[in-house]
C-alpha cells in the first residue's frame, strides 16, 4: 500500500478536547478513526477514548497483515467498543454510560469500507469533487430526508446536535455500513468531527482539502472552520488520507508512506488520545485530571497500608 | 497592573471532608489552609490557585479562569499534580507527608500532615545571631536526610529556605513546600513565573534554568546555613554574579562558629556549581563529623589540641 496520511485534533474554544482520533496500519490494511465524545453527557471523552483504543487493539489483533473480512471487522469492533464503554461505566459506577460518535474506515486491497454512528463524517473526494459522504444520524438529517428542512438551513437548525445513534449510552447503536468502495489513485478520504464540518460547508471543505499536500490542506480546513466558528468553536478533529496507486508513476508525493517493506506482523499507529490540541502544550482534560488524582491517592494509600 | 490577590476560603468552610480553620500562607501559586478533618485532626491543605491565571473574588467559591488562561491554568494544574505525585512517593520523617488529594471548586487540593512547631525562619528571627552550632548541625544533618530522599526520587526541591524548614516541637526538622514541580512550570509557560526566594536561590535559578540539579538545592542549604549564622541570607545570587560582595564566612564570622562549619557554608555558596559539595551526602557527612561538632571555637587551644592529637595519633 502507498498513501499519504495526516491527522490533527484541536480543542477549539472548549474547556477540554473530547475528540479522539487515530490511524493504524499493517503492511496490507489501514484503519482510521474519529470519535467525538458527547459533551452534553458525562465523560464523553472517556467514551471516545475507550472506543478508539478498543478498535485499534482489535485491528492489531486481526490485521495480520490482512483483515479476513473488513465489514465484519468493523461490525465486531464497533460492537466491542460499545460494550467496553458500558463495562467501564459500570466499573466506575457512572450513573449513566458516556457516549461518543464514531466514524471508522478500513482500507485494504485498494478498497475502502467505513462505518459510522452519529454525526462524525467521512468524505470521499476524487479529483477535487465530492464523491460521497456519510449521512448524519441526526434529527436535522432526518428532517432533510423527510423534506421538512432544506440542507442549507440545517447548519443553523437548533436540533443539529441532536443525534439518535452513538456508542455508549442507553441504546444499542444504529451503525451504518458503506459498501465496498474501490479507491483510485489520488482519492482522498477525510474523517472529521462536527467541529470541522459544522463550521464549513461541503464546498469549502472539498475545495480546501483538495488543494496541495495534506499536511497543509488539513490545517487549512481547520483554520477555516475555527475562524468561522469564532468564540463558539467546538473541538475540531480530522484524519485524512490520500490514496496512491503503487504502480502509478510519480503519483506519490514525498510525504507518502509505503507499507511494502513492513514486517508481516508489524504495525504503525498514531493515536491522539491525550486530548491535546495543536499548540496546547500538554493540556489536561477531565479524564487526565481524574487519573492523576487516582494515581496520587493510590501512591498515598500504598504507604498507609504498609503502616 | 499587578494581578488582584485571590480571596481565601472563609473560616468554617466545609471543603470536602475538611473544615477550614484559617489561612496559613498565601503564595503566588497556592493558598495553604489549616483545617480539621472529619475526626477533628488538624491538616494543612494546599489549594492550587495561581494568582496570575485564576481569580477568586470576595464571597465566591469557584475561581474564575478566563478562556485565554484556561490552557495555562490546566498546565499549572499538571505541575501541581507533579508535586503531589512527588510527595506521595516520599515517606520520610523529614519530609512533609501528603494525606489526600482531591478536586473541588474547579481546582485541586493537596492535604498534608499538619505539624506543630515553628519554622526555622521564626526560630532564627527570635534568636538572631545566637543560633547554637549544635542545633544548626543537628537540624541540617536531619533535614539533609529528607533532601537525600527527595533527590533519590529524581526530584529537586528548589525552594529550600528557613521558612520551608519546619521544626517540630521535639526539634526534628520537616521539609515543606515542594517547588520541584515549579521547575517544569518555568520552561514552557511564560505565564507562570518561576518561583524562588531571592537570597536563597542559586545563580542558575535566575538564568540558566536548564542547569538545575542537586547542586542547586545545595546552594540553598548553604544560604540557609548563612541565615542561621548571620541572621540573614547572603546577597542575591544574580547580584553576586554581577559583583560578588559576599565575604567568606570563614573570615567574617571566625571565632563565633567552628571554622569547619563556616568553611562548609562558604563551600555551598560557590557561584560555580562545580565548586560546591559534590552531593548532599558529602555535605551531610561534613556536618556530622563528630570532632568538629564538639569543637568549641572559644577553646582555640583545645581545638589545637585535638589537631595535635590526631597528628600524633597518626604518627
Amino acid at each position: 500500500m502507498r498513501f499519504t496520511i495526516y491527522q490533527e485534533s484541536r480543542i477549539g474554544k472548549r474547556r477540554s478536547n473530547q475528540d479522539r482520533i487515530a490511524h493504524c496500519y499493517s503492511r496490507d490494511a489501514l484503519l482510521m478513526i474519529v470519535a467525538d465524545g458527547m459533551g452534553g453527557h458525562l465523560h464523553g471523552e472517556v467514551a471516545a477514548q475507550i472506543a478508539v483504543q478498543r478498535m485499534t487493539e482489535q485491528f492489531q489483533r486481526e490485521a495480520r497483515p490482512t483483515l479476513p473480512d473488513p465489514p465484519l471487522f468493523l461490525s465486531r469492533a464497533l460492537d466491542s467498543a460499545h460494550h467496553a464503554i458500558l463495562d467501564d461505566a459500570l466499573d466506575r459506577q457512572f450513573p449513566e454510560a458516556p457516549r461518543t460518535t464514531l466514524v471508522a474506515c478500513v482500507v485494504q486491497r485498494g478498497a475502502a469500507f467505513w462505518a459510522h454512528a452519529g454525526d462524525s463524517r467521512l468524505y470521499l473526494l476524487r479529483r477535487g469533487h465530492l464523491v460521497t459522504r456519510t449521512r448524519d444520524h441526526s434529527r436535522t438529517q432526518l428532517m432533510i430526508d423527510q423534506g421538512l428542512l432544506l440542507p442549507e438551513d440545517a447548519h443553523h437548525h437548533p436540533g443539529r446536535n441532536r443525534i439518535y445513534s452513538c456508542l455508549g449510552g442507553n441504546y444499542t447503536p444504529q451503525v451504518e455500513y458503506s459498501p465496498r468502495t474501490p479507491l483510485r489513485d489520488g482519492d482522498l478520504l477525510a474523517l472529521c468531527s462536527d467541529g470541522v464540518w459544522g463550521a464549513t460547508d461541503d464546498d469549502g471543505l472539498v475545495a480546501n482539502l483538495s488543494a496541495g499536500v495534506l499536511s497543509q490542506a488539513v490545517p487549512r480546513v481547520m483554520d477555516l472552520a475555527e475562524r468561522n466558528a469564532g468564540q463558539s468553536a467546538d473541538n475540531l478533529s480530522m484524519v485524512a488520507m490520500c490514496w496512491h496507486d503503487e504502480n502509478a508513476v510519480g503519483a506519490a508525493s514525498a510525504e507518502s508512506i509505503s507499507t511494502r517493506t513492513m514486517d508481516l506482523d508489524g504495525f504503525e499507529s498514531r493515536l491522539d488520545l491525550s486530548g491535546t490540541g495543536s499548540g496546547a502544550g500538554g493540556d489536561l482534560d477531565e479524564d487526565d485530571i481524574e487519573r492523576a488524582i487516582r494515581e496520587i491517592n493510590a501512591a498515598i494509600n500504598k504507604f498507609d497500608t504498609q503502616r | 497592573m499587578p494581578p488582584q490577590a485571590n480571596c481565601a476560603l472563609p473560616q468554617g468552610f466545609q471543603l470536602d471532608q475538611y473544615r477550614i480553620e484559617r489561612q496559613l500562607s498565601l503564595g503566588g501559586f497556592s493558598i495553604v489552609y489549616l483545617a480539621n478533618d472529619a475526626h477533628g485532626m488538624p491538616v494543612a491543605i494546599k489549594e492550587y490557585l495561581p494568582n496570575s491565571l485564576a481569580l477568586r473574588k470576595e464571597g465566591e467559591t469557584e475561581p474564575q479562569v478566563t478562556d485565554e488562561h484556561r490552557l495555562a491554568f490546566r498546565y499549572g494544574m499538571k505541575c501541581f499534580f507533579e508535586e503531589g505525585r512527588a510527595l506521595a512517593k516520599l515517606m520520610h520523617p523529614n519530609v512533609v507527608r501528603v494525606l489526600n488529594f482531591f478536586r473541588a471548586n474547579g481546582t485541586v487540593y493537596m492535604v498534608m500532615q499538619f505539624e506543630r512547631g515553628r519554622t526555622l525562619h521564626d526560630y532564627i528571627r527570635k534568636h538572631r545571631g545566637e543560633v547554637k552550632e549544635v542545633l544548626i548541625r543537628a537540624v541540617f544533618a536531619r533535614m539533609l536526610n529528607g533532601l537525600r530522599e527527595v533527590h533519590s526520587h529524581k526530584l529537586l526541591h528548589l525552594d529550600i529556605k528557613p521558612a520551608n524548614i519546619y521544626l517540630r516541637s521535639d526539634g526534628t526538622p520537616v521539609l515543606l513546600d515542594f517547588g520541584a514541580a515549579r521547575q517544569t512550570l518555568v520552561s514552557e509557560q511564560p505565564v507562570l513565573k518561576p518561583m524562588y526566594t531571592p537570597g536563597y536561590a542559586a545563580p542558575e535559578q535566575y538564568e540558566r534554568r536548564d542547569q538545575l540539579g542537586p547542586w542547586t538545592d545545595i546552594y540553598s542549604v548553604g544560604a540557609s546555613l548563612h541565615a542561621c549564622i548571620t541572621g540573614s541570607p547572603p546577597p542575591r545570587a544574580d547580584e553576586r554574579l554581577r559583583e560578588d560582595i559576599l565575604q567568606p564566612l570563614a573570615r567574617t564570622q571566625a571565632g563565633r562558629y567552628s571554622r569547619q562549619l563556616l568553611e562548609l557554608t562558604d563551600w555551598c555558596l560557590h557561584l560555580d556549581p562545580h565548586q560546591r559539595p559534590p552531593s548532599v551526602y558529602a555535605l551531610q557527612k561534613a556536618l556530622l563529623q563528630r570532632e568538629h561538632a564538639a569543637e568549641r571555637p572559644e577553646h582555640w587551644f583545645a581545638d589545637l589540641g585535638t589537631r595535635l592529637k590526631s597528628f600524633i595519633g597518626r604518627g
